[in-house]
């Protein structure tokens, strides 16, 4: 495939569409204050920030907040260019402009190598596909949490929008005062000049609104007083006293609630029902049929005067189930195809070849030894701990109909566009309110349960619905993080290091499907290879001479979504037990090994022997105890972890994960570990637990006993240790999730000689 | 029917309300208490954690019935703004939520706990809290209890 077509395939072919777009002028992603909702007492200065006459500050929050800190992070830069308290910044619900579409994660996904896409010395090639998507991105304007991209994508603009207010503010009360603007200052939230004279936003707010400015900067890094520092989460209060308000919480006058039941079988669909044994319960009202949302299995849903009545009728429901029409599926045999699809194109040279370096065949036919191994990966579910929810009301008929939707999602715009079409109504008549997320972890960034809670809202006449999955049909009808199988294969020189890399891996590309699931509009009608099926194997540094890296995707009839860390969340394990592999080849420390082919990467080598510093690396353990270590770049930051691990009744148990990062600035070095943390035990439970298995159509796991979730007990003491850094940001809620299996898998080897390549890892 | 919560009695008039309904629903549906959280129904995540007599139990598999003429405590009630509990103070110090979601349930298992046992040790903390984060807080999880149970003794 020609590079041009490789890097439109990064947002999906539809980018390919509008093309054309790239003539036209650069959006400013400042925006104007008539995005913002008109509030009295409350002055706009532009898409971003009010000031109110009482002094306070409001920031549009166009971001979802699902637990990474997002909230805080951007409060933060906004707080930090104004002068004011981190507490005096108060978030009001972004509207849906396309002022707040995501940019830096659209960008994000181009499948471009780190040597060819390093900041300041971009290939042409990358310039241009940079430029080209950053184009459509602002024109589509797509309000997207995900990819790891909120802070990178914010940096810049929510800085400027804040040194903006504030040159403003700065520049009306020098006219009021007839005093030099350079004389003036700011602490905390109050204007003040040396003589005395000192006022709080508010009686500037009106005149700033009129004030031009120009030539603003933002502040310079020896100047931060906030960034940079260990801010308390501003949610935190909220979150240990219940108020908090999730999808799942929202109560309103005369509500009922509506529990959804799918086919057994993905992609099945209800045949004939009879709901008499349903609605004879106390406290059950109706029975809807709901069709397919946005990518979802056809079901029904029972409505009730609570969660319970409608559970109890939607399991008292009689119904034929219809087998899916394209045919069943089973993970077992996936898994086959998976690795035959693999070899075959190893054998021919097929796939598409991400990157390549040298003669990667020359080079395995010549060398002196060959390793070749094939690792696996099974499917897995999301399971936020909050049910799939969404409440809905539909008010009105014909051209007076107006549909709410208030929704735990982090894609609002195709949030509204569902509830839209569901309803059969323009966009404009649907208002969407997204409130906090207990858990996205990517499940929410398809929009299938918002179709399906406007769909039995316009069945109420006017009633707003809480429509509910229970535990079971999350887990059972997930977009799945897709299986994947990779067969490794290197080539030795006569002292064991390697001269040749060669991957190919087999799996379902993400983008293509979660496009024409969830941006319809834009879908291509090609599915090829996104970067996600091979991110973290192609982008990898590691200075092995020969190297082809190539990936077929494949189309299992499974329903397959994001995961947090996407590709990495696999490929990390193949490659970083590959390289294991290839250091106890070779006779060398896994370490030594791994820093002597990051000659050419010097910050992935710093990031790598800080962890290993800081976890004791080669440092004497107590008995039955060994380490492992694991180094992974993804979404723009690199994490290097190392892991200590005993077995305990046989089974692995984890006691110490060092964790470093480069992550580039810091915003809040507090949140910063708290999400590598947090990415440790994500990843933790995906490398001992959790598979989802499919037989005949039928996901055999459950609900949380046999899709098990680390706990307590499984609990190891983390800590982060941060690189420091003058880059922009880069991501942080998901790259600390793709070097904890691999890391723990090169310690199990370390400790029992047992080399494991199949996930979760069973001794 | 009648529900003594935090303190109030509160009279259930609704005749659909059967005496079989899992406290859970009875709180988040009909009190609308919504601070106590459905995670999976089948008492293995813990969102749903409850105080009844003094004791965690997870409400979303405790009948209505069984908890009649028993004190329920919720998360709204475990302390105040201007005198939060030792727990959401430790909470509040070591940053522990992300999300938040399985939070409640959390602070009212631990709450069980310090009640009972004033000096958890690590292997009482993982015998007692067996509730499911999704997010991963556990590791402050541990050092938010043992804060909040010094500060208890100490007070």
């Amino acid at each position: 495939m020609k590079r041009r077509t490789l890097i439109l395939s990064g947002l999906g072919a539809g980018a390919a569409l509008v093309v054309g777009w790239g003539v036209l002028p650069p959006r400013s992603r400042l925006g104007a204050a008539d995005t913002l909702p008109v509030v009295a007492g409350e002055i706009g200065l532009n898409g971003w920030i009010k000031i109110g006459t009482d002094g306070s500050v409001r920031l549009a929050m166009h971001r979802s907040e699902m637990g990474q800190g997002v909230h805080t992070a951007l409060a933060m830069l906004v707080a930090e260019e104004l002068d004011v308290p981190l507490a005096s910044v108060r978030l009001i619900p972004a509207t849906p402009d396309k002022l707040y579409g995501n940019v830096a994660g659209f960008v994000g996904q181009l499948p471009f190598h780190p040597v060819d896409s390093e900041p300041g010395h971009e290939t042409r090639v990358v310039k241009t596909g940079q430029w080209l998507v950053a184009k459509v991105a602002r024109e589509l304007g797509i309000n997207m949490t995900g990819g790891s991209s909120t802070v990178a994508d914010a940096w810049d603009v929510l800085r400027l929008a804040a040194a903006t207010a504030r040159a403003q503010l700065l520049g009306a009360a020098s006219l009021r005062w007839k005093l030099p603007v350079g004389e003036l200052t700011i602490t905390d939230g109050v204007i003040s000049h040396p003589t005395g004279t000192s006022s709080d936003f508010g009686r500037f707010a009106q005149a700033a609104a009129a004030t031009p400015v120009s030539d603003v900067m933002v502040k310079d890094a020896k100047d931060w007083k906030l960034i940079g520092s260990k801010a308390p989460r501003i949610d935190v209060v909220a979150k240990t006293n219940g108020s908090a308000e999730f999808g799942i919480d929202v109560r309103l006058p005369n509500m009922v609630y509506a529990v959804v039941r799918h086919a057994p079988q993905l992609g099945g669909s209800p045949g004939a029902v009879d709901p008499d044994a349903a609605l004879k319960l106390a406290g059950v009202e109706r029975v809807v049929r709901l069709g397919p949302y946005a990518g979802s299995t056809d079901a029904l849903a029972v409505v009730g005067r609570s969660t319970w009545h409608a559970q109890r009728g939607a399991q008292a429901l009689q119904v034929t189930w219809q087998a899916p029409p394209a045919g069943v599926v089973s993970s077992a045999a996936i898994m086959q195809v998976l690795e035959a699809t693999a070899r075959a194109a190893a054998a021919g040279q097929g796939g598409l070849a991400f990157h390549g370096r040298g003669d990667a065949a020359a080079a395995l036919g010549g060398a002196a030894r060959r390793v070749e191994q094939v690792y696996r990966a099974p499917y897995l579910a999301h399971a936020p701990l909050e049910p799939i929810n969404c409440t809905a009301r539909v008010s009105g008929d014909g051209a007076a109909r107006r549909v709410e939707v208030w929704a735990p999602t982090q894609v609002p715009g195709a949030a509204r566009a569902i509830a839209a079409r569901a309803a059969g109504v323009a966009d404009e008549a649907v208002t969407v309110h997204v409130t906090y997320l207990g858990g996205g972890f990517g499940r929410r960034l398809d929009v299938d349960f918002v179709g399906q809670a406007v769909r039995v809202a316009l069945e109420l006449d006017g009633r707003p619905v809480q429509l509910i999955w229970p535990r079971e049909e999350d887990i059972g009808h997930d977009f799945y993080r897709p299986a994947g199988v990779a067969l490794m294969q290197a080539g030795l020189d006569a002292q064991g290091l390697p001269t040749a890399l060669a991957i190919t891996s087999a799996g379902d590309a993400i983008t293509p499907r979660w496009m024409a699931r969830v941006l319809p509009a834009l879908a291509g009608p090609i599915d090829m290879p996104d970067k996600t099926t091979s991110e973290g194997l192609f982008d990898q540094l590691y200075g092995i001479p020969n190297q082809r890296i190539a990936h077929v995707a494949t189309h299992s009839g499974v329903p397959v979504g994001y995961w947090r860390s996407v590709g990495h969340s696999h490929n990390a394990f193949f490659i970083e037990s590959f390289i294991d592999e290839l250091a106890h080849e070779a006779r060398q420390d896994p370490v030594a090994f791994r820093l002597a082919l990051l000659k050419d990467a010097p910050r992935h080598a710093a990031v790598l022997k800080l962890a290993a510093d800081r976890g004791g690396w080669g440092k004497p353990l107590p008995a039955g105890r060994a380490r492992g270590v694991a180094l992974h770049e993804s979404f723009g930051s690199i994490v290097a972890q190392v892991v200590e691990v005993s077995l305990v009744a046989g089974q692995p148990r984890v006691h110490r994960v060092v964790c470093a990062a480069d992550v580039g600035t810091v915003v809040n070095p507090g949140i910063v570990a708290q999400q590598m943390e947090g990415g440790v035990m994500f990843g933790l439970g995906a490398a001992l637990f959790q598979r989802i298995d499919i037989e005949a159509s039928v996901v055999k796991q459950r609900n949380y006993p046999d899709y098990p979730m680390p706990k307590m007990i499984d609990t190891p003491r983390i800590e982060t240790h941060l690189v420091a850094s003058t880059r922009p940001p880069s991501g942080v809620g998901e790259p600390g999730t793709p070097p904890i299996a691999p890391a723990l898998a090169n310690a199990l080897f370390a400790l029992t000689g047992k080399r494991l390549r199949e996930l979760p890892l069973k001794l | 029917m009648e529900l003594s919560v935090n303190g109030q009695t509160r009279t259930l008039n609704d005749t659909a309300i059967a005496p079989e309904m899992p406290l859970l629903w009875v709180l988040r549906d009909v009190l609308n208490l919504t601070g106590t959280k459905f995670g999976c129904g089948v008492a293995a995540c813990g969102a749903c954690t409850v105080l009844v007599d003094g004791q965690a139990v997870r409400s979303c598999v405790t009948p209505l019935s069984a908890v009649a003429a028993k004190p329920v405590r919720t998360i709204e009630a475990l302390g105040s703004a201007d005198q939060p509990h030792a727990l959401q103070a430790a909470w509040v110090a070591y940053q522990v939520p992300q999300c938040g979601y399985c939070q409640s349930g959390l602070l009212m298992a631990a709450a069980a706990l310090l009640a009972k046992n004033p000096n958890p040790s690590d292997a009482d903390i993982d015998a007692t809290i067996t509730n499911i984060c999704r997010c991963g807080t556990t590791p402050r999880v541990r050092d938010a209890i043992k804060s909040a149970a010094n500060a208890l003794r100490t007070k």
